[in-house]
């Protein structure tokens, strides 16, 4: 499992160089517990099918949605607008496409379009009771955190 | 050099307006038109006279490779120049998007030295 991980960590920070123009602080992958609440306030999240099941997540608090959105921009942003939605959508997706190339040589993955959840302390209900969901934390403007969360299944396969 | 017109196809508004940025920077005379998914591209490109196509590939209602699989279908836009411009980046995907007539590849984040390359290649 955890050898899917490293293409997400290596191209999320990347991503967020190449994009956004800021560095990332990575942390350590943890197993997130399904059951254990969280305080994130908005999570965008893609599905992945194709030789593997599962889906990629990031979880972040509205300010840091708000502040990366306006770097995308170049305006202001002060609630989670339907310009928010589409920037950190573009951001995941841009994440899942990426880490496809790492993974190629594993399985091929189709990702499906980003859908959004909001509210303080949403639940994300994840597709299957098999794949464990790995959670990498990265700090960035030095105050701000988010999370990415990564289940594959990969029926058996390791 | 006269101006183009340029269709940027995309479901993020965020992303057109990034992809449009990243041309103008190299001060090719052109005039934008923009479509947020396949259908909408397909209207655009039947109303207009277009010179190139900036075609994402994950997009609702109609994608961008099955846009790309019509168009090839139908004589007058066989060689229309279509630049891929999308997440995909697995060399798979971008072997499916060549064969299916995609006259190159570009993979987000997008910058202007991609740009540059590939537009370099083609002409307009």
């Amino acid at each position: 499992m955890e050898k899917y991980i490293q293409p997400f960590v290596d191209v999320c920070v990347n991503v967020f160089r190449d994009f956004l123009g800021t560095e990332l602080e990575t942390g350590r992958p943890f197993f997130v517990d399904k059951n254990e609440p969280h305080d994130w306030d908005v999570s965008t999240i893609i599905g992945l099918t194709g030789e593997a099941r599962g889906a990629v997540v990031i979880s972040m608090k509205t300010s840091l949605a708000l502040k990366l959105t306006g770097i995308l921009t170049g305006s202001e942003h002060k609630e989670l607008d339907d310009e928010v939605v589409d920037a950190i959508g573009e951001i995941i997706n841009i994440i899942a496409g990426n880490a496809k190339r790492g993974l190629e040589e594993s399985f091929r993955l189709v990702i499906s379009l980003p859908t959004i959840v909001r509210g303080p302390g949403h639940t994300i209900m994840w597709p299957n009771e098999q794949a464990r969901i790995i959670c990498i934390p990265f700090k960035i403007f030095e105050t701000e955190s988010f999370c990415l969360s990564v289940a594959i299944d990969t029926g058996g396969a390791s | 050099m006269s101006e183009k017109t340029v269709l940027v196809v995309d479901d993020s508004r965020i992303m057109r307006n990034i992809v449009k940025n990243t041309f103008s920077s190299m001060n090719i005379p052109c005039v934008f038109i923009e479509a947020s998914n396949g259908r909408e591209a397909l209207e655009q490109l039947g109303k207009n006279v277009v010179h190139l196509v900036l075609l994402d590939w994950n997009m609702p209602e109609l994608s961008g490779l099955d846009f790309l699989k019509k168009i090839r279908a139908m004589d007058k836009f066989k060689t229309l120049p279509v630049i891929m411009v999308t997440s995909e980046a697995a060399r798979y995907n971008v072997i499916e998007a060549l064969k299916n007539g995609a006259t190159d590849y570009i993979i987000k984040p997008i910058n202007e030295k991609n740009f540059r390359e590939k537009l370099s290649k083609i002409t307009l």
